[in-house]
């Protein structure tokens, strides 16, 4: 049980989310749904919990304080045309892409591509619904909500009404990735934003999905896109999860991804951060089958004020596994970047191979970069390696570009992106890796 | 096309260039020799515009500008450039990226249309050839993991794509065996023209045998103690430094 003390912290901001809450389900035309029950479990769930403070471990670094300060209201869709979205879709991007703006479905932006026959993509309300995926979708709920400690998954799970629901069936590869687009636009209040992603993997199939979280250029707004996934790696499967984000200077993201494998499997984040004012991300992973294998790929660039905070979790918890972690980034001007890696080796998981790798620049003096390993291994048989590096740009390469006569901004920019791109390098489909790549070069020319 | 008058150069307090007079015309080359740290790469990195280095007096004129006042890149866009005696390698610059930004970069200072996919290809092409490298070196990070002779190669394809009014060899042909140095030499020679001059610092009169130079220079304690044509570079094989430096000391003495 909490304590009363602890709970008192942010009273206040819980209460305005449940009085949001309640103004939404008061506002709430459709007949109720099933789904409406997860949700006001969910919102009692939020009352339990407590939002986290600085004298948690977890959130030494970051603090959610400026995230809650606002009035978050819903989103409508506005403010964006098609040719808004074709940013964000550039050529050769062939692609599944449903479109959120201000956390609100529209099916006009979207763009639905033909999928393979046994790639389904729905809403999770819908997935709820059929015959085929009721049981599915319920159970993944359930276990959302059960022991759910993570006050911002209820918080997610209490407001997220356009959940999506993503399923492969056995041995089915679908090449082309989901792309779930979220923008934000100018809107008159702050905008809460929650999302949901079930993802659903059988026995031997693959798929890739990709989050897009970006601000509309221009916009000056306040938002919090609370964003969960639930990822469910089948085994022999393999799932390929791409975030790629890029906020604006008043855009909070929290976002958590929970990871289950079974056997054989593979389960592959790539993760973009080009920054918002405060950007968290949990990334977990739990190993429940043998010999299968997690790989984390991330790059961060943080400027101005913004504040990167990448928490990652594998719990190597049954032998023969393998993860691999990579993670670069750059901060400078006032950013701040925080990287914390955990790998867990319980004691039956022998013949584990853990890599981990976290390198950054840290190019201001009031850039700040916390880096934290931490392995935890009791099994005896394994093979782990962790480095973190912190530093600068080396000042004798900068000289010999610029003896050539490329100008400071220039020789600087292309040391970056080369640090960067090593990462870059392991991302699995090309059109990703060059839109990720673009969206990288055009924030060092800025 | 380069005057340097009387240029003294310290490095934390302690002065390594003491007092150096030379002047460059166009089409010219000028050989400077000189024995271990008598400054001959100090020199040279103070043309091209390392900060490192304090220029306590004297004066740089390059093609009538103040060279001194320029920045580095102002200095290579200007048409000076420096081979290095150590090129630094870069890891994830992709060496064909680099050529091509540094070509168009070149490029639009001398009001030049930037070359698109397959003119840059075709042109750094045309220049591999001319340096005797092997095309899978584009494919590589910028002089990470290359040999020696490599890297030198690397920095003569970087000049022949960038087409310099002056250029400034240090120690290019140390460490590469007779087959390459033959290349590289031949590379300067196909790249001398009546107004491109080159100052080539080297340990080997060897090299001049490729190179003939118009002048050449002994740089000792940070002073030309000695200038003369090639028959000087012969002289200095034959007898080594020893002579010099006992006229020198002997003067200072
Ligand atoms: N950055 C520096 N800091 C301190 N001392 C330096 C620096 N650069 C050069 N020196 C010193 O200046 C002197 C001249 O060095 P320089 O490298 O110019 O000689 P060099 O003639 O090129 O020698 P070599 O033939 O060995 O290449 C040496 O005594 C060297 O140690
Ligand atoms: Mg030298």
């Amino acid at each position: 049980m909490s304590t009363t003390v602890a709970q008192d912290r942010y009273a206040a901001e819980k209460q305005k989310f449940q009085e949001l809450f309640d103004q939404t389900e008061a506002a709430n035309q459709q007949p109720a749904h099933p789904l409406d029950e997860y949700r006001q479990r969910a919102m009692a769930l939020v009352g339990q919990l407590d939002f986290p403070t600085r004298r948690w471990e977890e959130y030494k670094y970051t603090s959610v304080n400026r995230i809650l300060q606002p009035d978050y209201a819903m989103g409508q869709v506005q403010g964006v045309d098609a040719a808004d979205i074709k940013t964000y879709l550039p050529e050769g991007m062939d692609a599944h892409l449903i479109v959120f703006v201000n956390g609100q479905l529209s099916e006009s932006l979207s763009q639905f591509a033909e999928l393979p026959a046994g790639m389904h993509v729905m809403l999770l309300r819908d997935a709820m619904d059929s015959d085929r995926f009721g049981s599915v979708a319920r159970e993944q709920l359930d276990g959302i909500l059960k022991d759910q400690d993570d006050i911002f998954v209820a918080l997610n799970a209490a407001f997220s009404q356009h959940s999506l629901f993503l399923y492969s069936e056995k041995n089915v590869a679908c090449e082309k990735p989901v792309y779930i687009l979220h923008l934000s636009t100018n809107a008159e209040t702050p905008i809460l934003n929650s999302h949901m992603n079930i993802a659903v993997a059988e026995t031997g199939s693959e798929f890739a999905y990709i989050e897009g979280q970006f601000e509309k250029p221009g916009a000056t707004g306040t938002y919090f896109n609370n964003i969960y996934n639930r990822v469910t790696v089948g085994a022999n499967a393999h799932i390929h999860h791409y975030c790629l984000q890029q906020e604006g200077a008043e855009g909070f993201v929290i976002n958590r991804v929970d990871a289950e494998q079974d056997r054989d499997s593979q389960f592959s984040n790539y993760t973009v951060d080009l920054g918002g004012r405060i950007v968290r991300n949990n990334l977990n992973t739990v190993h429940k089958g043998s010999n299968l294998t997690t790989n984390y790929y991330g790059v961060y660039f943080g400027k101005e004020q913004q504040h990167i905070d990448n928490h990652t979790f594998i719990d190597h918890a049954v032998p023969h596994c393998q993860s691999n972690e990579l993670y670069k980034g750059i901060v400078t001007d006032s950013a701040r970047g925080v990287f914390n890696g955990k790998v867990m080796v319980r004691k039956d998981a022998q013949k584990t191979n853990a890599f981990q790798q976290s390198s950054s620049l840290v190019l201001s003096n009031k850039a700040e970069m916390d880096s934290k390993p931490q392995l935890e291994i009791f099994a005896d048989d394994v093979k782990c390696s962790h480095g973190a590096t912190i530093g600068q740009l080396d000042e004798s390469s900068v000289f010999y570009l610029r003896s050539r006569g490329l100008n400071d901004h220039q020789a600087r920019a292309m040391l970056q992106h080369a640090f960067i791109a090593e990462v870059l390098e392991y991302f699995k489909h090309e059109q990703v890796r060059d839109f990720a790549e673009m969206l990288i070069n055009q924030k060092f020319e800025q | 096309m380069l005057t340097v008058k009387d240029l003294k150069v310290a490095v934390e307090d302690k002065t390594i260039l003491n007092g150096i007079n030379l002047e460059v015309k166009p089409g010219e080359v000028h050989a400077i020799m000189g024995p271990n740290g008598s400054g001959k790469s100090t020199f040279a990195n103070v043309i091209a515009g390392r900060e490192d280095y304090e220029v306590e007096s004297g004066s740089v004129l390059y093609k009538g500008e103040d060279l001194l006042e320029m920045e580095v890149d102002e200095r290579a866009l200007a048409g000076i450039f420096m081979a290095f005696q150590y090129p630094v390698e870069i890891p994830g610059v992709s060496t064909s990226n680099f050529l091509k930004s540094i070509v168009n970069a070149n490029r639009e200072a001398r009001g030049l249309e930037e070359m698109n996919a397959m003119q840059m290809l075709k042109y750094i092409r045309e220049k591999i050839e001319l340096v005797g490298m092997d095309e899978k070196f584009l494919r590589r990070s910028l002089n990470e993991g290359f040999s020696g002779g490599e890297k030198k190669r690397s920095e003569m394809l970087q000049m022949a794509l960038l087409e310099p009014s002056l250029a400034i060899l240090d120690e290019t042909d140390s460490g590469l065996d007779i087959d390459a140095l033959r290349i590289v030499s031949e590379a300067v020679n196909k790249l001398r023209t009546q107004d491109r001059s080159f100052i080539i610092v080297t340990h080997y009169q060897r090299l001049l045998n490729y190179i003939e130079p118009d002048f050449v220079h002994v740089l000792y304690k940070g002073r030309i103690v000695k200038s003369g044509d090639k028959s000087l570079a012969l002289e200095l094989e034959d007898k080594g430094y020893d002579w010099i430096k006992e006229e020198v000391d002997a003067v200072a003495v």
